[in-house]
């Protein structure tokens, strides 16, 4: 490791006073305000919360309703994975299993809410398709539904990672040995994943807790919490104070959640080395997976499949006749175009900064010997267990009265914060795998450590840095929960602007958005796919 | 032979435990030294203390008589091939070859490079990418970038310990010969007795973070100075000869 610069000093400086003054403050004011109230400082907030009937009705929906959702999802997830790694069915099919389940990650999740109202509505289009309405989806099913469509992609995405690493060798040794199925299966597969799923149940529980675009949408008259919070800050009477103590409740599932991660990781396996086995033939168990998988997947996309047909037929669901006038009047709208712009510039800069100063932390922990560099892990984990929400009322708390009010500014710098985790660990693990000699080599052949970073270290991490930038910018253009508390008339974007559309009952608007959001994101993942694709071949 | 570096009771500690105990020896204009020892013998981290990479706790070095002890690694003028050489993937080999150039004035000029390369061999490897390359030809590429930058003395991490029969002999040459044309002082790290008695014009034994033993490889062969000495490099000669016999017959042992 090279010996530590001034430079590198600098850096570390910086990023800690941004961490300092745009994660750590604003949290702290949240915790102090939700203590005051009219006589001062004291628990009466946190009192009168538990007195309020329907915040505890809220607490326990939301908490009935995430921990559905997320079994549901650690469940199908670890299908379609076992279907993925474990079977042998079509290969094609698999790769198109892989990338069709990842497609809502693409979305705002307010927009799920409406494709589900349109897809599952008295008047939706499956509810026609199957000839009559199947349950109601205001409250706990649609609930469900939207929150198992939002967390099985990352929770797929968590097991179908972990399976890459299991040795499917031993297997074939489990057989040997004369254990049957369910034995087999129990230790050769469901051992080594027990941490994974139960890390995938407890990330689907703390998405489905915080999340606010779906209740947003399909909540009526179902109170969660999220929906309560959003209603104490931004309702008719907003209080603060109250919202304060909503937003640190909150905290405490997410942070009982990252700790629960924690200890489960360390049940996780590790196996010393990977072999390439061929698996066994069993078309029983291939049909089964497959089927479920293919299942799961359509479900998926036919509850979306209304928001790519809606904003081209006259009036869905009523009249049928193919129309352009939904799709010219948004692009004419010039306060619609300019939302778009709006997402775009807030989602370039979020990528671009954010993608800096996730890779300087990660390049100060794991390549240098820099004293207090681990304070990055602590500032990554704080990161990654504060709900979006929370972020946003802390900084609406904290710079309601600043110049930064209402600007692109206060959006990006909360992205970047709300979203620094995953980057941050993807570049870790890059950097961590490469040569710890080159910094050492780069001075002794006369470079500066910028220059070695610049010339060596960025062009071998590039593939991680194009994956970095896409994770900041297509979750800075699908998310709503962080910035609805923060953006103004002049700085409203596409998340925000649908919420808003919801108001007006204008859902032609909200498709026409929507698609626009997921043909830019999708624009991006494969320009990014590809980049990343040829860095690799080179 | 005068004296182009000396190193005076070199102590290091990491977390409480001596890692190095009062080492001092002087190496030669020219001469190729080996450090020998174990594994955890404190030879790498007597490598890097020369290097500049490590700090010493206690101890002083001088190059020509002048003081390096507190000089920082960029201005030691010495230069190191890593263990695993510590090529740029992202460059082709001629890249990695001139990679220095540009920064160091004092680095070889452009008829020296081409000398480097054809006494290494490497011209048909040049526009490789470092995947495309064998553990040899790396091996090379490494020693050709070091070259350039003019070293006023060569350091090699374990050089030989990732190559494997002929191509480890062909190498050994190769070092010898680079040492002799260019005159340049040397100093390899190697754990492999029969490397360092084969290559070095003297070898420094460290055993627990002492020096054993410092001499040339006769002296060494004929006049053990202590028994671990006798334990760690006689006996494993003897061992290699007495399968060599089995195999072969008397007439090879």
């Amino acid at each position: 490791m090279p010996n530590v610069k001034p430079e590198m000093r600098v850096i570390f400086v910086v990023i800690l006073s941004l961490f300092t003054a745009f994660l750590f403050l604003p949290l702290l004011i949240l915790f102090a305000r939700s203590f005051e109230d009219e006589q001062g400082i004291s628990v009466a907030n946190y009192m009168s919360i538990w007195s309020d009937r329907n915040m505890i009705e809220a607490s326990f929906n939301s908490l009935k309703v995430s921990a559905a959702a997320a079994f549901i999802s650690t469940i199908l997830g670890f299908t379609l994975a076992y279907a993925i790694h474990c079977t042998n069915i079509y290969r094609p099919l698999k790769s198109v299993l892989k990338t069709a389940i990842v497609v809502p990650m693409l979305l705002p999740t307010i927009t799920y809410g409406f494709a589900i109202i349109y897809s599952l509505g008295n008047q939706g289009l499956l509810t026609k398709l199957a000839g009559r309405s199947l349950f109601d989806i205001y409250g706990f099913n649609g609930l469900l539904i939207g929150y198992v469509i939002y967390t099985l992609p990352p929770a797929f995405l968590l097991i179908h990672n972990a399976f890459k690493s299991i040795d499917k060798k031993f297997i074939i040794v489990s057989k040997l040995m004369g254990d049957g199925t369910l034995r087999s299966f129990a230790n050769t597969i469901l051992r080594p994943l027990i941490g994974t799923l139960g890390g995938a149940f407890v990330l689907s529980f703390i998405l489905s807790f915080t999340d606010f675009g779906i209740p947003a949408s399909l909540g009526g008259a179902y109170p969660v919490v999220a929906t309560q919070l959003y209603q104490v800050m931004l309702g008719s009477i907003p209080d603060f104070n109250q919202g304060a103590v909503i937003a640190v409740l909150m905290l405490v599932p997410a942070m009982f959640g990252i700790w629960l991660l924690k200890h489960l990781e360390r049940l996780n396996f590790h196996y010393d080395k990977l072999a390439d086995t061929e698996l066994p033939r069993h078309r029983i168990r291939d049909a089964a997976f497959g089927t479920i998988s293919i299942v799961t997947v359509l479900g998926v996309l036919s509850i979306f499949a209304v928001m790519f047909l809606a904003p081209w037929l006259t009036a869905f669901p009523y009249d049928f006749t193919f129309t352009l006038k939904h799709v010219i009047s948004t692009f004419q709208s010039s306060d619609l175009t300019r939302v778009y712009v709006n997402s775009l510039f807030v989602a370039l800069l979020t990528a671009l900064f954010g993608t800096l100063i996730a890779y300087s932390a990660a390049i100060l922990n794991v390549r240098t010997s820099l004293m207090g560099r681990s304070a990055l892990d602590i500032v990554s984990m704080i990161s990654n267990t504060v709900p979006g929400m929370v972020l946003g009322i802390s900084y609406l708390l904290l710079f309601n009265g600043s110049s930064l009010k209402g600007t692109f500014a206060i959006l990006v710098l909360c992205n970047m914060m709300h979203f620094f985790t995953t980057p941050y660990l993807m570049a870790k693990n890059s950097l961590s795998r490469m040569n710890p000699s080159w910094e050492t080599t780069g001075e002794l052949l006369g470079d500066s450590w910028f220059n070695t970073v610049w010339r060596v270290i960025l062009p071998n991490s590039a593939s991680t840095v194009i994956e970095m930038a896409s994770y900041f910018f297509i979750n800075a253009m699908v998310t709503v929960s962080g910035i609805i508390f923060l953006v103004s008339a002049q700085t409203s974007v596409v998340a925000s602007k649908i919420k808003e559309l919801q108001h007006f009952g204008k859902f032609n608007e909200i498709f026409v958005m929507s698609l626009l959001i997921f043909f830019t994101n999708l624009i991006i993942k494969l320009l990014c796919d590809y980049l990343q694709k040829r860095r690799t071949v080179n | 032979m005068s004296h182009i570096l000396k190193l005076q009771n070199i102590s290091k500690h990491f977390d409480g435990k001596t890692v190095l105990d009062n080492i001092s020896f002087e190496i030669g204009t020219g001469e190729i030294v080996s450090l020998l020892g174990p594994s955890g013998s404190g030879k790498t981290t007597l490598l890097n203390i020369i290097l500049g990479l490590t700090q010493m706790d206690q101890g002083k070095i001088l190059f020509h008589q002048s003081d390096l002890t507190h000089v920082p690694m960029r201005k030691r003028g010495f230069n190191i091939v890593f263990q695993d050489y510590a090529l740029f993937p992202n460059l082709n080999a001629y890249d990695n070859i001139v990679y220095g150039q540009r920064n160091n004035k004092e680095s070889a000029s452009p008829q020296q490079i081409q000398e480097y390369i054809e006494f290494l061999e490497l011209k048909p490897h040049l526009q490789k990418k470092i995947g495309e390359l064998s553990g040899g030809q790396k091996q090379r590429v490494a020693l050709a970038r070091t070259l350039v930058t003019n070293p006023k003395i060569l350091l090699l991490d374990e050089p030989l310990s990732a190559l494997d029969g002929v191509i480890k002999e062909s190498i050994k040459q190769r070092i010898q010969s680079i040492a002799r044309e260019f005159k340049l002082t040397t100093i390899i790290v190697t754990h492999d007795p029969e490397e360092a008695l084969t290559i070095s014009d003297k070898i420094l034994i460290i055993n627990q973070g002492k020096i054993s033993q410092f001499g040339a490889p006769q002296e060494i062969v004929h006049q053990p100075s202590n028994d671990f000495v006798d334990q760690f490099i006689i006996k494993q000669l003897h061992i290699k000869r007495q399968n060599i016999y089995n195999l072969f017959g008397e007439q090879y042992a």
